[in-house]
């Protein structure tokens, strides 16, 4: 009984190990290999348990997500040889296990190292083809474009499938941002100055319209006045004339004796009077004679 | 969704209670599943097999033994499978590392190790990137090395931003991406540097702001959608955006600058709205004055005038008359007034000696006696009267002589 009993617990524990040892698990983001004596014999593996020969098989696994190769930021010579900074950044993952296996020996450093140099020498033909204006401002999408078209064939050969790239700094060499600091510098004084003089220019012609107003104004006023001390001259004349007029002869004599009076009211004025004056005349004679 | 009962598959794992399987795995299951039964269910017949006659009761307590054991051991392993998913969570299950399903917030039942697995995913938090500097401990490092980008035209400018995001989808986030979170920073810090790259430097500092900032979120979203990280950028805020610090002092004079041109024009409006009502005052009181004028002379005239036609009409009744009396009033006015002499025509071949200037000085002594000397003729008519007295003595003495 007892060996019975120990035969079968044999018979279950070699059971259980040949067991896991011929099942193989392949995580949702994996993608597994099935080597037979270092031959791929297959390859398209969905996610979940799947079988194998002990011993005669061999399973490898890669990380299927997506990867990303972040490559140092690197010196660029643009068309006008001018110096820039670019860093990008690369998304790819595996789209041919077997070829990436085959290619790479699946390494990711590996893959990631044949990648940058594939994408430098994209962004190297790229910028020397552009200024450093278009590098800059120009269509990021659209300088990618062409790098990208050139790597994803190249990167198809390693089984791998590439996603995007993208550019992240474009930055000038640190010697030359501090020219341009000093260039921003310079162009913010310009600006100042600008905007001082502009500030003096808009005050000194408000003053100056201030002042035309003002003398306008006086002008005009004087011009008014003027009218109206003429018209004032012309009524007067007018009423003194139409007065006058009734008897010009009394006029004469009338105001002939206002002025004299007006003439002759002080003490200073001397009057040197001939006796023969005929208001006189009773100062000689009682008779008047 | 399927919802697995928790607890009865501990007491009929075999029964109609198994979650739903999908594509390949399920044929794998199956037959795990089949050679397990088929396994328990030797053990089972060979149990029942030695305890029918009897003969060894041992074997029997052994059988039921480990018939007991293992079923316990089973259960206790299925009960492992119990897991209970928070409200801010999803649970991404996983059997046999195939990714079956997501569960929601609840109790659920999975396979335990080493068949299932789940991960549970926090999808409400919101998480925090941020570009162009490191807050550690409240205190924010500038990491200038993201921080300062190039504009359109070739300036430089600091800028800062923080990205709020969640996880939309937590099997793509787990399942696609190498790291999601730091594949996030990258593509923000890309259409970050792509935008301000199109755009000029005034405009990324002032009135840009939002645009910038919208467009940067629509570009980063539209990337992430693309690598299906399953991540939603819920916000992006500027935190910052300066010129370089190295330039600061010359973007703040400028807009001092722009504070002193507003100063002179204030200033100089305050010099208009000073000297223009004043002459608009000084305008007035011209015309006013003319208007005084114009109605002083006029007055004056019908006053003279009708003054004249009076006196007119009483010279019509005798003219002769009110001639010799007007002519006399007249001569005793001015005669009363100054001073005279008379000379005789007769004796006009001797010499005479008039020491006028010498009257004139002791006239003007005796001016400051008579204040009223330009005043009206009628006044002045009566004060020269008063100070008549004396000249008249004075030719009368000469005439004495």
């Amino acid at each position: 009984m007892s060996l019975l009993r120990n035969g079968f617990s044999t018979v279950a524990g070699v059971l259980v190990i040949g067991l896991s040892m011929s099942v193989f698990t392949v995580n949702e983001y994996e993608r597994a290999l099935k080597l037979q004596l270092g031959q791929v014999i297959d390859a398209e593996y969905d996610p979940g348990l799947h079988f194998k020969l002990p011993f005669v098989n061999n399973v490898v696994k890669f990380d299927g997500r997506i990867q990303t190769l972040d490559s140092e930021p690197e010196r660029y010579l643009t068309l006008e040889k001018k110096n820039l900074i670019v860093d990008s950044f690369v998304k790819w993952r595996i789209a041919d296990v077997q070829q990436y296996y085959t290619s790479m020996g699946g390494d990711v450093r590996r893959a990631n190292l044949r990648l940058s140099q594939i994408i430098k020498d994209g962004l190297r033909a790229e910028v020397a083809s552009r200024t450093v204006q278009d590098v800059i401002a120009g269509d990021r999408a659209q300088m990618v474009e062409a790098i990208e078209n050139a790597a994803r064939a190249q990167a198809k050969d390693f089984g791998i499938e590439l996603l995007d790239i993208r550019l992240k700094r474009i930055d000038l060499p640190k010697e030359v941002s501090e020219s341009v600091y000093r260039r921003m510098e310079a162009e913010r004084i310009r600006v100042a100055k600008e905007l001082r003089s502009q500030g003096s220019e808009a005050a000194e012609r408000i003053r100056a319209d201030a002042d035309r107003q003002r003398t306008v104004l006086l002008a005009e006023a004087y011009k008014e006045a003027e009218s109206l001390r003429g018209d004032g001259d012309a009524k007067a004349t007018d009423i003194y004339a139409s007065a006058h007029s009734k008897n010009s002869d009394f006029f004469a004599f009338y105001r002939s004796l206002a002025v004299y009076r007006e003439a002759f009211k002080d003490k200073r004025d001397v009057l040197i009077l001939d006796s023969d004056a005929e208001f006189l005349r009773f100062l000689r004679q009682p008779s008047g004679k | 969704m399927a919802w697995n009962e928790p607890g009865k598959p501990g007491q009929d794992p075999w029964g109609g209670n198994r979650p739903p399987r999908k594509d390949s795995s399920t044929d794998a299951v199956e037959q795990v599943k089949r050679q397990l039964e088929g396994f328990l269910g030797k053990i089972g017949q060979q149990g029942q097999g030695q305890n029918e006659p009897g003969s060894v009761p041992e074997g029997l307590g052994l059988g039921v033994g480990v018939g007991v054991i293992a079923a316990v051991a089973l259960a206790l392993w299925l009960a492992f499978g119990i897991y209970i998913v928070d409200p801010a969570e999803r649970g991404v299950v996983t059997v046999f590392g195939a990714y079956t399903q997501e569960t929601g917030p609840g109790p659920h039942w999975n396979w335990p190790m080493p068949i299932g697995e789940v991960t549970k995913v926090n999808v409400e938090q919101i998480r925090n990137a941020e570009i162009g500097y490191r807050s550690v401990k409240n205190v924010n490092n500038d990491v200038t090395g993201e921080s300062l980008m190039l504009t359109q035209d070739e300036n430089i400018v600091d800028i800062k931003l923080s990205v709020q995001y969640n996880i939309r989808n937590a099997a793509n986030y787990l399942f696609t991406n190498v790291d999601p979170d730091n594949a996030l920073r990258e593509v923000v810090e890309s259409a970050l540097r792509d935008v301000v790259g199109k755009n000029k430097m005034d405009f990324v500092l002032t009135d840009g702001r939002t645009q910038l900032v919208a467009k940067v979120r629509e570009i980063a979203q539209e990337a992430l959608d693309s690598y299906k990280a399953g991540i939603q950028i819920t916000s992006v805020n500027l935190q910052d955006a300066q010129p370089p610090e190295q330039v600061q002092a010359a973007f703040a004079d400028v807009v001092k600058a722009r504070e002193d041109r507003q100063r002179l024009i204030s200033e100089a409006e305050a010099y208009s709205n000073d000297i223009l009502p004043k002459a608009r005052g000084q305008a007035a009181r011209l015309t006013e004055e003319a208007n005084a004028y114009r109605e002083q002379v006029v007055s004056r005239a019908q006053g003279e005038a009708s003054r004249f036609i009076s006196i007119l009409s009483q010279y019509q009744k005798a003219p002769e008359v009110t001639r010799q009396r007007m002519y006399l009033d007249t001569v005793e006015q001015v005669l009363g007034s100054s001073s005279k002499i008379m000379v005789s025509a007769k004796s006009s071949g001797q010499m005479m000696y008039l020491p006028l200037d010498k009257w004139m000085q002791d006239d003007k002594s005796g001016v400051p006696a008579t204040p009223n000397m330009n005043a009206l003729p009628e006044s002045s008519a009566s004060s020269a009267s008063r100070s008549a007295p004396s000249l008249r003595d004075n030719l009368r003495n000469r005439e004495a002589r």
